[in-house]
């Protein structure tokens, strides 16, 4: 067993939101208390995996901005989620790779493009409260999670520097699923919905037109403009739970896919669901972001999604071996199946 | 999403709520977790592990082996007594409810405090949702919903009521405010009731609101000092957080 130690993250610039983040709460929703967590899970999930840890600890999630901090000890990191700048004293280092951190040095991540989520991953153990099991943000029910600047952030971990004889970084080839964070127009995949033939015309529509981001949008839902039919015939609909990226149309001439922390019950029509792969993705959407759907069968969706969790497996085995050669610590064996999203 | 076919409203609803309670206890291999509607479920599962047929056949046999058919009994839940002030400030709405139905305010409000509820659901952020009331008719939500409404606004739709557990937007019409804290995630669990509990409101005068503002509430016969309602003795007041 390594030795742990603390370590503590002295917070410059927080950006415009940042928050301790993971993948959500289990077995809340039946509670009313809706999972939340990372908003894209896959960069979420990946930055973890880079530093050794299991993919559900606690990362930070940030959210535009600058968001700067100094590590007293060395620390081992990597940075996933939308195109950004990120530096350590002023060099660039890559994303979607784990960088090892000397001790005093500041890392700067900046300047996010083509998305609006940064994940930061820490080889080892975040400091902070839980509810209901996650460190995941709850805002409404008191438990906001935010990270400002003057903030001191603590860590336990067992890493303590990396050292070869002609290099400061270790070099890994690994096979990393990094998504496309195309400046244009985003396609995503959808499936039916339980009102998708009620509401007449909205499969042509949402397979031909091209929609927007608004800003009104937020990690409740994503909220667009573009062309919508109202469902014929259905009359009141009482409340029923929604799931995520579930597209409802209300009362309004709007269209809107529900995220991570919706209310988890509404009364409106669901005329389609994004794909559980489409997801990521969809958490990344920025106001002004245009997208095109595409209608897919069930078994495609799963499928695609299949693929995903698979490539996240694939990293998480290579790590592993990677890891235990160098003597990088690691916080977890390889899972046998796929953890429950 | 399931629902029950061919049943009255008050079975469809006590169906899926004995359904969710099936599926929490036998936890179906897959399963991730379950949102209750007012009469279905929504059912979230992990499509590698299983997929939506096997899901449903899972399911189906659940309910099959339970005796769900219907004519389900209820478990004895916990009672709650839950206070409510109902000053111009506090009960926006009821002016508005009492038009729709026809009835006077005060007729609104003795139909409400007569009315044994029956929590069918923790909605958002484990609000208490309620029925059945004894409205003579159906309650329409607010025509612009509102943006921000506090904590403890106990409001209406339908013939259900719930309690607006932190401050949020929302729909419906706010008929009165209890003082009483109902969901504290200090506490462990956040909330003491659960679905299948019984509510009843009682109207009490606004000089209550200082002695019982933030007391966490408990059911009816649980042994806390801070929750009992008349015998305190003014000016000791005491804080649940």
């Amino acid at each position: 067993m390594r030795v742990e130690q603390d370590v503590a993250l002295k917070v410059s610039e927080h950006g415009w939101l940042s928050t301790y983040q993971d993948l959500g709460r289990e077995h809340s929703e039946f509670m009313g208390v809706p999972c939340g967590g990372a908003a894209d899970q896959h960069s979420a999930s990946v930055a973890n995996i880079l530093v050794g840890n299991q993919r559900s600890a606690t990362c930070v999630e940030v959210m535009g901005g600058r968001f700067a901090f100094v590590a007293k000890s060395p620390v081992l990191i990597s940075v996933t989620g939308a195109p950004a700048d990120v530096t350590v004293n002023g060099q660039p280092v890559p994303m979607w790779e784990p960088v090892c951190v000397p001790g005093a040095a500041r890392v700067v991540i900046a300047n996010a493009r083509d998305g609006m989520r940064n994940y930061l991953a820490f080889s080892g153990t975040l400091a902070t409260g839980h509810f209901m099991g996650s460190a995941a943000p709850e805002a409404r029910m008191g438990f906001p999670q935010v990270i400002t600047a003057g903030q001191t952030i603590e860590l336990r971990t067992a890493y303590a520097g990396f050292e070869h004889p002609y290099l400061t970084q270790p070099l890994f080839r690994l096979p990393v699923p990094i998504p496309a964070f195309s400046p244009g127009v985003w396609t995503v995949d959808i499936v039916e919905g339980p009102e998708t033939d009620a509401a007449v015309g909205i499969r042509e529509l949402l397979a031909s037109r091209q929609y927007t981001v608004t800003p009104t949008s937020n990690h409740v839902g994503l909220r667009l403009d573009g062309p919508v039919v109202h469902p014929e015939s259905l009359g009141e609909i009482v409340s029923h739970g929604v799931p995520i990226g579930a597209f409802e149309i209300p009362h309004g001439d709007e269209l809107i896919i529900l995220g991570r922390y919706r209310t988890l019950t509404a009364g409106y029509p669901i005329v389609a669901f994004a794909t559980k792969a489409a997801l990521p993705r969809l958490g990344q959407a920025r106001p002004g972001q245009k997208m095109r759907f595409n209608w897919v069968s069930q078994q495609h969706a799963v499928q695609d999604y299949r693929e995903q969790q698979n490539a996240l497996l694939a990293l998480e085995e290579r790590v592993a071996k990677l890891f235990s050669a160098v003597g990088l610590p690691l916080q977890a064996a390889p899972v046998a199946e796929p953890a429950a999203a | 999403m399931i629902s029950l076919a061919g049943v009255s409203t008050d079975e469809r609803q006590a169906g899926s709520r004995r359904l969710r309670e099936i599926l929490l206890d036998v936890r179906p291999h897959g399963l991730v977790d379950v949102v209750a509607g007012i009469d279905s479920l929504l059912v979230e599962f992990d499509c590698l592990q299983v997929s939506h047929e096997q899901l449903a056949q899972t399911i189906r046999l659940a309910a099959a082996g339970r005796g769900l058919d219907g004519r389900v009994e209820i478990h004895a839940g916990n009672q709650f007594v839950i206070p409510m002030v109902v000053t111009e400030e506090f009960a926006p709405d009821l002016p508005d409810v009492a038009d729709e139905l026809g009835i006077s305010q005060d007729e609104v409000l003795a139909r409400l405090e007569a009315s044994e509820l029956s929590i069918n659901l923790l909605a958002s952020a484990m609000a208490p949702m309620m029925g059945t009331v004894r409205f003579p008719g159906q309650v329409s939500r607010c025509r612009e919903p509102r943006t921000n409404v506090d904590s403890g606004s106990v409001m209406v739709a339908g013939t259900s009521a719930i309690i607006q557990p932190f401050p949020g937007p929302t729909g419906w019409k706010v008929i009165g405010r209890t003082p009483l804290t109902i969901c504290d995630i200090r506490e462990d669990p956040a909330t003491s009731y659960k679905p299948g509990d019984s509510v009843r409101f009682k109207v009490v005068p606004h000089s209550e609101w200082a002695r019982l503002t933030g007391r966490f509430l408990r059911p009816v016969g649980t042994p806390d000092p801070a929750n009992e309602d008349t015998q305190d003795q003014e000016g000791t007041s005491q804080s649940a957080g």
